[in-house]
């Protein structure tokens, strides 16, 4: 049995935390009275995965078996999750692989063969032939690629299709393939509480013209959090254009869900809470922490970029989305949950290296605020562990460095709009349809291995929720300029980040600090 | 007395489109209303005749503002028509190239005043022997000619004594043993012999060296334009030099007071019958009081010096701090010419009157930099980023000591820059470039102002100003108020302070105030300087006509063709090949590097040679895998705005590069624009390496964007141009807005000298990569494989 999340108080023999710091790790003494709050361990993985996706399979929730679904002659498409999901990436096989090969198997034996493959990347970039390999393994990779599968584009003009209006208003696009086969088979991975469900074909599949309609600052602003679906106006609007979605084309939903077993046994130290640090994991962690600060930037990027999380299946459901997605949510609650007692002054938070957009490539700094006051901040249901106005302070260096292959509206993003206004709603007004239809990156997103060009956009309102509610933000060991572009204060080390933010909240503030990752769900009485 | 004496005389200025002839014409027309002509001795130009030249050089002067201000511009033209005159009258020629009318207006005239002169202390040896020496020995004559005898004012220099020490009296100058006559003769002949030496097979093969090491890669035209343009220089600087050397020689501190000496001597010796009285004013600077405090025109002397210290480009100054340093503002050299016109010679023996101010009100060097100093600390000049430059204190080391530092600095930073221009390192060391580049430019600056005016600073020699004051005296009190010439009358700090700096100050343009709106806070650089780019591009929007080309290599994106080969030949074979296919590179590198400085052309054809023999089928693919692995990477985002900005102004875009098809090509369609490229031929469906065409590189590129333009009916004067190396110079030459982007160390000497538009783009940061695949990647191995 799993040990479950726990809140710790700290005394005088508390020894200091670990903070993430991007590609490095910091080691901090939290003042006395302050709360740690650790996320649940990994839950134990289901022994055999292939036969539990088999069962599920077999006997999906509120469906028919997806065997008797299958028939010869049937346009049949296969769309999954992309790479964004989980994070670190899962070491090999992939979940999505094991579900995939037998979704394919079955299709085989039915005699079916006009079979698509889609990585549902919505807005994201096009993986690169590894990465994509590395999803789907070599056999589905060497059998299908590139001519049966492929990644979707929500550019181009010819291939995605315009369904409907929901009764809000919302425009709802679909990849023309999806739209026109007999049957979809989307294979989910659920990481957090916002992936899954209508989300999936909604976002995955659609073009920016449906994506637009729940990605925006107002609906970003009204989803407290993104991370609890039942309080998230996203989700709300999601679940509207997956329900047109369903009318219009048969969809069967298989989502899975892992543990939160995020690190490798070489950084498990990270994984461990620090009292439970064995004398190898000291050693592994000053070795880290060494290397780290010393080492080239591109060169710790290359080792933190290698790790391959060894995620346990926890659950596979399938059938009917609605139905499915409870269990699935049930999951990962299960998994994440920790109970924590009432708001503080003060929340802080490591910024780790990795958010679901620079998979192998940098953390930009505009991705460093969608990770720490967007992602990490939001993993929170009824309030969030913050209290409103109070002072929000992240660890992260957030040096001034874009991938220019995967980001390149990035950079002008933030060399242009952020120099200009950093508040959300007003961005969006002025330069929502200039980053979105601009040809340049339209192409490098249709062509080459970029995000779409509204994308740093979305990062940012992820963000909108925590600065709004947040009195400030503190960025502790971060490069000055970059932070104050980003709207934000800088401190060099977390005393002073204190003492700052004093100021804000008063002297003998309460301090939460909330060591994720692993991910954990702050469930805030 | 003054104004009485002049009623109703005519007089003739010579010089009158120069700063102190026009001071005189002014204080003429404003103080002495009842003079009857003035009459303006102007050459017509080859651009204008004289009559234009009165309206453009003379009338239009700011010194006329007073007048203008007290009449009104219809008031002051009828002053003008009614009192000026025109004298065609032409110093460089025998007998001045009168008409018969002008001599007339000549015998009409009861004073002539001669100020005309070359006042540039390092003009070359002939122009100013002709103009100070000959052209006053001709105005003479001509008068003498003509059979009138007016009164010759003739404006010499205090320092005709050259470097004396002691008193130096207002007498008629020494005889220092020489005929003006033949020094005359020597000066001007100078300039056929030092023509032709320029000529010298050993002088023009050294100057087309040099024009080749600055110039080489821009092509043939470029390099003997530039030969020939570094010969004229050499010429103008052979003049100089002998013209310096000569007066040395002869005892003078510059071919300025040298030739001024002699026409001393020659008006002189020719003044026969005619009254001469001749003024020597010392170091003439702004005026005090009229026609405006802080009159001024061109700068003269000590403004160089001034800003430089302001500007911190001279951080020391060598002179003896007690030295006089002889200064007088120009409108009491004015009223001295005035008071020694209207006082002509009884004894018809030529009297000499000196306008200097160290007898009467001493200024010594020691104040003059303090009173500097003082200044600058209350009222900085400001840098580029609007930040006070701050003041250093001078310690008046000797002028050999201060000259030999400078010199070595100079040579340091020579050698400096001879290196990086030679690095291969292109745009990385721009910045390093264009500083070595500001810092020599200063040391320059710093060593011509010691050479030319060191030895004032070294004055020794007080000017005796007996004759002026004995004037001065016979003014009467009514009349002092009109015509101030005492130097006595005025203090130092007041002159400093309020009139000379602010004025110096004002006409230098220099950066004074804090700037408005956002300021850099020292935590933010300064923003780009593409604003004019940026209004130009608006200008222009909407225009089908307008064209922006540019260069790819270098100013799209930081690559050369060198590492696209590399990256993908390294894609093409297993690791293990490698490390062999690495060190035949490596041992190929040094011939590149030469061939590349000499010539981009050149350099492409030997290096594409390396293509001989491979898949042209394979070589695209690869070259389309490059733009992901290295085009995209290196991309300058401000380069792919600025190509996005020109299209949504409707602008036709072309890519212009030596590069190869194969690489360029993939990029060129992801932006949706033209392309001009290499092509190599191909041969049964393998690359030949030889080129379809010879390689778009020098003046091919600006002939090519010409067929180009005229074949789609492009203007290319609107057209924009942005380029990165000297090699594309007649490409950016041919198009109306050109833009150096990360110009190499010598396109940025380039654009500098012309004023071009110079941008900074850099890679996205945190993107370098070696242009290699990833040797784990399965993806590579599996390509290898296949």
């Amino acid at each position: 049995m799993a040990r479950p999340g726990a809140v710790i108080e700290v005394d005088r023999n508390t020894p200091p935390v670990l903070f993430h710091f991007g590609e490095g790790i910091r080691l901090e003494k939290l003042p006395l009275g302050a709360r740690i709050v650790y996320p649940p361990d990994p839950l134990d993985p289901i022994a055999h995965p292939e036969r539990a996706i088999k069962r599920a399979l077999a006997k999906p929730m509120e469906d028919d078996p997806l065997k008797s679904l299958l028939r010869r002659g049937m346009k049949l498409t296969i769309a999954f999750d992309d790479l964004s999901l989980p994070l670190p990436p899962m070491a090999a096989p992939d979940v999505r692989q094991l579900v995939m090969e037998e979704v394919i198997d079955m299709a085989a034996e039915a005699g079916i063969e006009d079979l698509h493959i889609i990585a549902a990347l919505g807005l994201h970039r096009r993986m690169t032939e590894d990465e994509l390999r590395h999803i789907v393994g070599e056999r589905i990779f060497s059998t299908f690629h590139p001519d049966r599968l492929y990644q979707h584009d929500g550019e181009d003009p010819e291939n995605n299709v315009y369904i409907g209006k929901t009764a809000e208003g919302e425009d709802v696009t679909l990849s023309r393939r999806a739209a026109e086969s007999d049957l979809v088979v989307y294979v989910n991975l659920t990481l957090v509480p916002m992936d899954g469900g209508h989300k999936s074909m909604s976002t995955g599949l659609a073009s920016f013209r449906s994506i637009r309609a729940h990605h925006n600052a107002k609906t970003l602003l009204a989803s407290r959090s993104y991370m609890n679906p039942p309080d998230s106006a996203l989700h709300h609007s999601c679940i509207r254009q997956g329900q047109l979605i369903e009318d219009t084309v048969r969809v069967f939903h298989i989502e899975t869900t892992v543990n939160n077993h995020a690190f490798p046994a070489i950084a498990s130290f990270m994984q461990k809470r620090e009292t439970d640090w064995t004398a190898q994991d000291q050693a592994m962690f000053l070795a880290t922490k060494q290397m780290t600060d010393i080492a080239p930037v591109a060169f710790k990027r290359n080792v933190f970029h290698a790790m391959r999380a060894p995620y346990g299946l926890t659950s596979v459901q399938a059938g009917q989305v609605d139905a499915v997605h409870d269990q699935t949510l049930d999951a990962v609650r299960k998994q994440l949950t920790v109970r924590v007692e009432g708001q503080t002054d003060i929340v802080t938070l490591g910024v780790p290296y990795l958010g679901p957009y620079n998979v192998n490539s940098a953390m930009n700094p505009i991705l460093v605020v969608c990770m720490g006051l967007g992602y990490l901040f939001n993993f929170y249901r009824n309030k969030p562990v913050l209290r409103k106005g109070g002072v929000l302070i992240l660890t992260h260096p957030c040096r001034y460095e874009f991938d220019a292959v995967q980001h390149p509206s990035y950079i002008d993003y933030y060399d242009e709009v952020l120099a200009d206004t950093t508040d959300p709603i007003e961005i969006e007004k002025k330069y929502e349809m200039r980053f979105a239809e601009d040809p340049w990156f339209r192409q490098l997103y249709r062509k080459s291995h970029a995000y779409h060009g509204i994308h740093p956009h979305y990062a940012w309102i992820w963000a909108a929720h925590a600065m709004e509610h947040a009195g400030d933000v503190i960025f502790v060991g971060a490069d000055r300029d970059v932070v104050h572009r980003l709207g934000f204060k800088c401190a060099t080390t977390l005393e002073d980040a204190f003492e700052m933010a004093e100021q804000t909240v008063g002297r003998y503030p309460s301090v939460t600090h909330l060591r994720m990752p692993p991910i954990m769900l702050a469930d805030v009485e | 007395m003054i104004a009485e004496a002049l009623k109703g005389k005519t007089i003739l200025v010579t010089g009158s489109t120069g700063f102190l002839g026009k001071s005189i014409v002014e204080k003429c027309l404003r103080s002495i209303p009842d003079i009857k002509r003035i009459n303006l001795a102007i050459r017509s130009s080859a651009r204008r005749p004289a009559s234009e030249r009165l309206e453009r050089e003379v009338l239009a002067s700011p010194a006329f503002k007073r007048l203008k201000d007290q009449l009104g511009e219809e008031g002051f033209a009828k002053l003008a028509r009614e009192k000026l005159g025109v004298i065609e009258i032409d110093l460089g020629r025998d007998g001045l190239g009168l008409t018969e009318e002008a001599r007339a207006q000549i015998r009409g005239c009861d004073v002539v005043i001669h100020s005309a002169a070359a006042v540039e202390f390092d003009n070359p040896a002939d122009l100013s022997a002709q103009t100070n020496l000959l052209g006053a020995a001709r105005l003479v004559e001509a008068l003498k000619a003509s059979g009138a005898k007016p009164h010759l004012v003739h404006i010499s220099t205090a320092y005709v004594g050259g470097m004396l020490r002691g008193l130096v009296r207002e007498e008629a100058p020494h005889d220092p043993g020489l005929n003006w006559r033949h020094e005359a003769e020597v000066l001007t002949n100078l300039r056929a012999p030092v023509e032709e030496q320029s000529r010298r097979p050993e002088i023009l093969n050294k100057l087309r060296r040099e024009a080749r090491s600055r110039m080489g890669p821009a092509g043939t035209p470029a390099v003997a334009r530039t030969t020939e343009r570094l010969r004229e220089r050499w010429v103008k600087d052979k003049l100089v030099e002998r013209g310096r050397v000569h007066a040395t020689a002869m005892g003078f501190s510059d071919i300025y007071s040298f030739t001024k000496a002699m026409a001393e001597q020659a008006v002189v010796e020719l003044h026969g019958d005619i009254p001469l009285s001749i003024v020597r004013p010392s170091i003439i600077e702004s005026a005090l009081d009229e026609p405006s405090p802080g009159w001024l025109e061109g700068f003269r002397m000590a403004e160089p010096l001034i800003l430089a210290f302001g500007r911190g480009v001279l951080r020391d100054f060598s002179g003896l701090p007690d030295s006089l340093l002889d200064i007088i503002p120009a409108d009491f050299v004015v009223n001295t010419v005035l008071a020694v016109a209207a006082n002509p010679p009884a004894d018809g023996k030529p009297h000499v009157y000196h306008a200097a101010s160290g007898g009467r009100n001493p200024l010594r060097l020691r104040r003059v930099a303090e009173e500097a100093q003082h200044y600058f600390d209350a009222h900085p000049l400001r840098d580029r980023y609007g930040q006070a430059i701050g003041t250093t204190m001078w310690t008046f080391p000797t002028r050999q000591e201060m000259a030999a530092r400078a010199r070595t600095a100079l040579r340091a930073v020579e050698a400096a820059q001879w290196v990086v221009e030679r690095l291969p390192l292109g745009a990385t060391v721009s910045q390093l470039s264009d500083d070595l580049n500001a810092e020599r430019e200063r040391l320059d600056r710093g060593v011509n102002l010691i050479q030319l005016y060191g030895v004032y600073t070294e004055v020794d020699c007080i000017f005796d100003t007996r004759h002026v004051t004995a004037l001065w005296e016979k003014v009467p009190a009514a009349e002092r108020k009109t015509f101030p010439f005492d130097p006595a009358l005025y203090d130092w700090t007041h002159y400093f302070q309020d009139v000379h700096f602010p004025t110096v100050v004002r006409m230098s343009r220099a950066e004074t105030a804090e700037k408005r709106g956002k300021q850099p806070t020292g935590s933010t650089t300064p923003r780009a300087e593409s604003s004019s780019v940026k209004a130009a591009i608006d200008r222009r929007a909407g225009r089908k006509d307008v064209l922006a080309v540019f260069d790819i290599d270098g100013t799209l994106v930081e690559t050369n063709v060198v590492e696209y080969f590399l990256y993908m030949r390294l894609r093409a074979q297993p690791l293990e090949d490698w490390p062999l296919f690495m060190a035949r590179m490596l041992r190929e590198a040094p011939r590149w590097l030469f061939l590349e400085r000499r010539s981009r052309a050149e350099f492409q054809r030997t290096f594409y040679r390396e293509y001989d023999g491979l898949d042209y089928e394979v070589m695209k693919r690869l070259g389309r895998e490059a733009l992901d692995a290295v085009t995209l990477r290196r991309v300058y985002p401000e380069g792919m705005r600025r190509i996005r900005e020109h299209k949504r102004a409707g602008h036709r875009v072309l890519l212009l590069t030596g590069a190869l098809d194969v690489v360029v090509e993939p990029l060129a369609e992801l932006l949706d624009v033209e392309v001009d490229c290499a092509h190599l031929l191909v041969k049964e469906g393998r690359l030949t390496g030889d080129l379809q065409s010879p390689p778009p590189a020098g003046e091919a590129r600006a002939s090519l964007l010409e067929e180009y333009a005229t074949r789609e009916g492009v203007v290319l004067a609107e057209s924009f141009a942005y380029a990165d190396s000297l090699s594309d110079l007649p490409m950016l030459e041919i198009c109306g807005t050109p833009v150096a982007v990360n110009p190499d160390a010598r396109l940025s000497q380039v654009a500098g000298q012309r004023g071009w538009r110079v941008e900074r783009w850099k890679m996205a940061p945190g993107n370098w990569r070696l242009p290699m695949p990833d040797p784990r990647s399965p993806e590579y191995r599996e390509a290898v494989r296949r």
